[in-house]
């Protein structure tokens, strides 16, 4: 039982699409980082206390917006912020003024706090977002969002029954390559109006690329990096290994991931395990449907070599500007 | 083993409102037409298929076996292909001119979508999609135990069968490809829902309709009441289609190709709407055995009304006029009933019902009937 700590800032970036390159906004790590997009990933095992900070940004270009961080799926959320209050952490809560809802949590305020801290108990194995709970239909689409993964106890020790797995011993969550896929789509437009701070109309939200942890194919295929959009989401295997790709949906459309051909097992939807000591709830599927939010872990086993492309059954996002190939689409190459 | 030619090739859809519309589809030979969808693949679990893909359209086109494991082509595990380093198909493709041989085993029974790898956005909502369907080994259609979806002991039997493969059409893409002109696939907006590639009430027309050429398969479902009828979906568009029978649930049984089924456990589950994803497959039965009807006591509990039966200003029911199954009844002046035995339809239809409409005019689109009749020949809902 540790204590993770993880302190953020948020902050105006520019991302690098295959064609152009757009203003973005993003959590960075405070003080050393930049923004990025996905946020950094943060780890933890079942039973850590997490703290994540939002420190008060004199670094990088501020969003001029108040900030906050909502935690889907995580349950007892406590906060405390500095200088305003509440000092003693306290359950997160709604934000009203003026009796209108301003945010879905306690949030920052740049021009007068300095740090705003919210801390829960890992309980659950899983992937999770985090992500803005502030003019969400805004910041969450101009890139504040980025994952948790917490494993569990046991997950790094080889000869433990939980090693290498997702789940736990009994869940089917076994593997031997990892990969998490961040799912979500970009409107350039939007982008470049919302950074100048042009007014946007959100009914007019129209996009024009799609990612796979913040890129657009090819981008998608080159490895991790220090860039604004650090993870690649290239798999590579072995014939025979167990492959689990964690697949959550940031984004505000539904999408439909694709195994390019394979059949992967569904073993976790929302981060709950379909298999229990009394019943085998996994189920199989050539693709699955992700809504908003929704997360879906899946493992299979490719069991010959080659390259075979994995990306949105909904062919229109496999574009950039129109020309395919493109858009929400990556590769597993699969070695004997 | 199976032996599968297809040619792919160009052809006039046509629309219930009177337009026709340029497409790609596949072709059984090399001199029929193309068609939407593609030709039903039915094959046999275990059984070694073999697809040759012959080209004549003027761009490289491949076919993906989503579902399908270790499809090789001579020899070789498939690969994707690449021009210039840019990707031009998932899959190995036949040159405009060429063809192509695709081999692998059949390795699980279930419903699956065959359709382009190549230029996707463009080749399969032009049309080159089409269903396969993979009996279990121990399939026997003559033996009640033995004609499954899944194998015996699975609980799977069925007494008919339907395949109802879903699709959209933008007839601005159809257009701007048979002109050659470009497209912005950002404009994507279809105008058309299709089941089996037909609009409604086209849907409802026989197979092989003389006019219909290039859309052979019917989606009109027929049984008798308490019938186990296997309906299987495959999602070939790019949306999300919700469908929905009236007159009672399915329970489904398979996604993808695979059975609801770990060990004992039955993962097989009920539902009155069905999200059909794109891509994605579901095998369900469908049982009418509705409102306290018995052969001894033909009756519904609960007497439909006319106002439901299609009568108004419409001017044409499927209603016979009466309530028992199996009689006809008296309808009002002026009304055109198309009900042949006194037989009950049900409508089946996405429920979002824009898409039951036919460029914005209802009724049409991705629509179909259900028809329970008093007795019904066997010979009906085969899917070959």
């Amino acid at each position: 039982m540790a204590t993770v700590i993880k302190n953020l800032q948020v902050a105006a970036g520019s991302l690098s699409l295959p064609d152009k390159t757009i203003p973005f906004w993003g959590f960075a790590n405070a003080f050393f980082g930049s923004p990025q997009t996905p946020g950094p990933l943060i780890e933890a095992t079942v039973g850590d206390r997490l703290t994540i900070r939002l420190i008060h940004n004199n670094s990088f270009a501020r969003i001029g917006e108040p900030i906050s961080i909502i935690f889907p799926g995580q349950e007892n959320v406590m906060v405390r912020k500095i200088p305003s209050g509440p000092l003693i952490p306290q359950p997160v809560q709604p934000q009203y003024a003026g009796g209108k809802m301003i945010s879905l949590t306690n949030y920052l305020d740049e021009n007068v706090d300095w740090l705003i801290e919210y801390s829960f108990t890992a309980t659950k194995p899983g992937i999770y977002l985090y992500e803005s709970g502030t003019n969400p239909e805004k910041q969450i689409q101009m890139g504040v969002y980025g994952v948790i993964v917490i494993r569990p106890s046991g997950y790094n020790t080889p000869d433990h029954p939980n090693y290498k797995t997702a789940y736990g011993a009994g869940t089917g969550s076994d593997y031997d390559v990892e990969r998490i896929l961040v799912i979500g789509e970009i409107d350039s437009i939007m982008h470049n109006d919302v950074e100048p701070g042009v007014y946007y109309d959100m009914l007019k939200f129209k996009p024009d690329y799609w990612v796979i942890n913040g890129r657009s194919f090819p981008d998608t295929l080159a490895g991790d990096n220090n860039t604004s959009q650090p993870y690649g989401s290239k798999i590579s295997c072995k014939v025979g290994q167990r492959v689990l790709l964690r697949v959550i949906n940031a984004g505000f459309q539904n999408h439909t991931f694709y195994l390019g051909g394979f059949v992967g097992r569904v073993v976790a939807a929302d981060s709950f395990p379909l298999m229990t000591p009394t019943l085998d709830a996994t189920y199989e599927k050539t693709g699955v449907t992700l809504g908003s939010g929704q997360s879906f872990d899946i493992v299979f086993t490719p069991t010959t070599p080659g390259d075979f492309y994995l990306y949105d059954r909904e062919y229109h996002h496999l574009v950039n500007n129109n020309q395919f190939p493109g858009g929400m689409m990556t590769k597993i190459e699969v070695t004997t | 083993m199976s032996l599968i030619n297809l040619w792919v090739k160009d052809g006039y859809l046509s629309t219930p409102d009177g337009n026709s519309i340029y497409f790609w589809g596949f072709s059984k030979s090399e001199n029929g037409p193309a068609q939407l969808p593609g030709p039903h693949m039915v094959v046999t679990q275990g059984e070694t298929v073999t697809v040759n893909l012959y080209n004549t359209l003027s761009e490289p086109v491949s076919i993906s076996f989503p579902g399908q494991t270790g499809v090789t082509v001579e020899g070789q595990p498939v690969q994707p292909q690449y021009s210039a380093g840019r990707l031009v198909s998932f899959v190995n493709h036949a040159e405009p001119g060429d063809m192509v041989s695709y081999t692998f085993t059949a390795t699980h029974p279930g419903t699956f979508i065959y359709e382009s790898g190549t230029n996707p956005h463009v080749q399969i909502p032009m049309g080159l999609y089409g269903g396969m369907v993979v009996r279990p080994a121990d399939y026997d259609p003559n033996v009640k135990e033995y004609k499954t979806a899944y194998g015996t002991g699975t609980d799977t039997e069925f007494d008919r069968e339907y395949l109802l493969i879903m699709g959209e059409i933008d007839p601005d893409l159809h257009q701007a490809v048979e002109e050659g002109r470009s497209y912005l696939i950002s404009k994507y907006m279809p105008r058309y829902w299709t089941l089996n590639g037909r609009c409604a009430p086209d849907t409802m027309l026989m197979d092989n309709m003389d006019h219909l050429p290039h859309q052979p398969y019917s989606s009109m479902i027929m049984a008798q009441p308490g019938e186990k009828v296997l309906i299987r979906y495959i999602g070939a568009g790019i949306g999300n289609h919700s469908l929905h029978p009236h007159g009672n649930h399915t329970r489904i049984v398979g996604m993808d190709g695979r059975l609801l089924r770990n060990g004992n456990v039955d993962l097989s589950y009920k539902r009155f709407t069905v999200l059909v994803g794109p891509g994605q497959t579901y095998d369900q039965i469908y049982q009418w055995d509705g409102l306290g009807y018995t052969p001894e006591n033909p009756i519904p509990i609960t007497l439909p009304n006319l106002r439901n039966m299609g009568i108004g200003n419409v001017g044409w029911t499927m209603w016979s006029g009466s309530p028992y199954l199996g009689v006809k009844g008296d309808i009002p002046k002026g009304v055109t009933s198309f009900n042949e035995f006194g037989e009950y339809y049900f409508m089946l239809h996405s429920h979002k019902e824009p898409q039951i409409t036919n460029w914005g005019e209802f009724p049409g689109g991705m629509m179909t009937m259900i028809a329970i009749y008093p007795s019904l020949s066997p010979d009906v809902g085969i899917l070959t």
